[in-house]
């Protein structure tokens, strides 16, 4: 204990180094939270919008379409969809189940022509799972069926308004060209760039119709009510269904999403630790100062009988101490910075609207606090702090007393 | 008691070796108040250092209480420092970061002692070297001469068979280096420890029982007042 007082009160011998050194490991660790923080926020809203615009918890398709689905293949859809929703209606912890038929088609507003990626929804069931009702910011939502809803991003593109018809035309089942009139309803705003900028959303009567589908619809959607039991559920609904469908979640259906988001947060990690590392040199500079101005000192300590290990203790104790403070600053301004990012956000419009991230999300990013990582953060700051140490402090126990005694 | 026998030690200063003791033999018995006396240059430090265990002899033995040190591991020579004997250094050697109370403590903080009892002891040592109400102050408040009392109440405060004390009169004026010396005469005399210290000063060696003189590394005169 009293060995740890010593050690207290010699780093704060010179209060100004410590404090540039403790600054110093703050600087990396704090840009570990925030980045965290940031990551944890784009990892948090992409799902959200995956989930309530594009895909729900599940998919489930005909054996083989997803395979394809790039090419949206209309032979291998769900040709009856009614005996498999009513499987996975009755599957337990299912909270809402609904049909979609997607396809692509173009959207010509009587001069342009524009490539879009048209959603034929089920008005009965569609909002048990997602939440495109609450996306309409201009007209209503779809009540007949020639009623469209489009982006308002594809909206200004495209100089149209809500009252304004549009012609879909795209290929059916059997490759013929079709084509249909439809009166925009309602224009709509999310928070996924793929909803605003390149979808029309109809009624999936009319999609089948347009199609030659029949009632074949090309996937289900499904919403459980505990997100957290997403992959145990795959299996659940994968066994209900049976091998002539396929289930994927939508962390599967957007692996590369996720995984683009875990390369990017190994790389700011990468950026944060080599900041870290820079900061450690300074702390191994400042306790190589500390051993070398107090070798009498420690010659002193070393004739009053105190061993090797007693020393290095000491030392160590000074670089974990210079460890929690460097820690705890670093925890806490990336802890205010993430508070700024939390409840303010980072506005990115200005960016999508020149570019695409490759991200399902736009306007303000709002960050996620990790507690979990604040904490590994601070202890690692102090691990590595301490660590550090270790180098300068063999010099120290390298002294025999009576050279160290003799030093000046 | 401490035995030197044919005691020898040289440096390498460059590629020459330096002697600086050739064959130091003496005895210094239980409760002696010794000066070892000489010009710079003379073994008066080394002499004083391979008896505390801080250095090792080219050649001869230090038996301590029959004990050879030469035998005794880097760890075992410690535990030997941190029980039996207590160093005073010329330039004090306080810990600056520490008040007076909490350096005399240094040395306990390494034995297996009660709280209570470590205080009882620091406090009625710097009592006994006069300093009771300088125990808060740390070296930078406090005189030369108080610092070097504070060394001396570190080095009596674990309660060693030998003090050994380098020079301790030297950064300090002679009035003070006169009170020191008394003091170490009264400690040595009430607390039966043995004082072993080095001096080129005519002041200290008046008050040494024994005085052993030393001239380039041999001893020239051994005498007992």
């Amino acid at each position: 204990m009293k060995i740890l007082l010593l050690a207290w009160r010699n780093v704060f011998r010179h209060k100004r180094r410590t404090l540039i050194t403790a600054a110093a490991i703050s600087v990396g660790l704090g840009a570990m939270v925030m980045s965290n923080t940031l990551m944890n926020g784009m990892d948090k809203i992409a799902s959200w919008n995956i989930i309530n615009y594009e895909t729900g918890h599940f998919e489930i398709f005909a054996s083989g379409y997803y395979r394809e689905e790039g090419m949206f293949p209309l032979d291998t859809i769900i040709d009856d969809p009614e005996p498999l929703l009513a499987i996975v209606r009755d599957i337990k912890g299912i909270s809402g189940v609904t049909e979609r038929v997607k396809f692509p088609a173009r959207v010509n507003n009587g001069i342009d022509e524009f490539p879009v990626l048209a959603i034929g929804i089920d008005l009965n069931t569609e909002f048990d799972v997602f939440k495109t009702n609450k996306t309409v910011v201009t007209g209503h939502f779809i009540e007949k069926p020639d009623d469209i809803l489009i982006g308002t991003e594809l909206a200004n593109t495209m100089e149209v308004d809500e009252g304004s018809v549009l012609t879909i035309i795209t290929r059916d089942k059997y490759g013929t060209y079709n084509a249909y009139d439809f009166i925009v309803a309602g224009l709509i705003t999310t928070e996924h760039p793929l909803f605003d900028a390149n979808a029309v959303i109809m009624d999936i009567n009319v999609t089948q119709e347009l199609l030659s589908l029949g009632k074949g619809v090309t996937e289900l959607n499904i919403r459980i009510r505990d997100e957290s039991k997403v992959p145990d559920m795959k299996e659940v609904i994968q066994s209900k269904v049976g091998a002539d469908y396929e289930v994927y979640t939508y962390k599967e259906l957007y692996a590369s999403i996720f995984e683009v988001s875990g390369i990017k947060r190994v790389g700011q990690l990468m950026i944060a630790l080599v900041v870290v590392i820079i900061a450690a040199v300074g702390i191994i500079n400042t306790m190589l100062m500390a051993v070398m101005e107090r070798i009498p000192e420690i010659g002193t300590l070393k004739a009053m009988g105190f061993q090797n290990h007693d020393i290095v203790k000491m030392f160590l104790y000074e670089g974990g101490i210079i460890g929690i403070f460097g820690s705890l600053l670093g925890c806490l301004y990336g802890l205010l910075l993430s508070l700024y990012i939390v409840f303010v956000g980072i506005d990115l419009s200005s960016v999508f609207d020149s570019s695409d991230l490759g991200y399902p999300l736009k306007f303000v990013l709002k960050g996620t606090i990790d507690p979990a990582l604040v904490l590994l953060v601070f202890v690692f700051g102090v691990i590595v702090s301490v660590l550090v140490t270790l180098w300068p402090v063999r010099r120290a126990t390298k002294l025999q007393p009576v050279d160290a005694l003799r030093h000046v | 008691m401490v035995e030197v026998r044919d005691l020898h030690k040289s440096y390498k200063v460059g590629k020459m070796l330096f002697p600086a003791l050739r064959g130091i033999s003496t005895t210094i018995g239980d409760g002696e108040f010794t000066a070892i006396a000489g010009p710079s240059g003379s073994g008066k430090t080394t002499l004083l250092n391979i008896i505390g265990c801080l250095d090792v002899p080219t050649k001869g033995k230090v038996l301590i209480n029959n004990m050879d040190t030469g035998q005794l591991s880097t760890k075992e020579k410690a535990a030997l420092r941190k029980k039996e004997i207590g160093f005073v250094f010329q330039t004090f050697n306080l810990i600056p970061v520490l008040s007076a109370f909490e350096n005399v403590e240094l040395p306990l903080i390494l034995l297996d002692m009660p709280a209570a009892e470590k205080k009882e002891r620091v406090v009625n040592i710097l009592k006994e070297v006069g300093l009771e109400e300088f125990i808060g102050r740390r070296p930078n408040e406090m005189s030369g001469g108080q610092q070097q009392r504070v060394a001396i109440a570190r080095a009596l405060v674990k309660g060693p068979s030998m003090v050994l004390a380098d020079e301790p009169t030297a950064n300090l004026d002679s009035t003070t280096a006169t009170e020191i010396l008394k003091l170490m005469k009264e400690l040595n005399e009430k607390l039966k420890t043995t004082f072993v210290f080095s001096t080129h000063d005519f002041l200290v060696m008046d008050f040494a029982t024994r005085l052993i003189k030393l001239r380039d590394g041999k001893i020239t005169k051994d005498e007992t007042k």
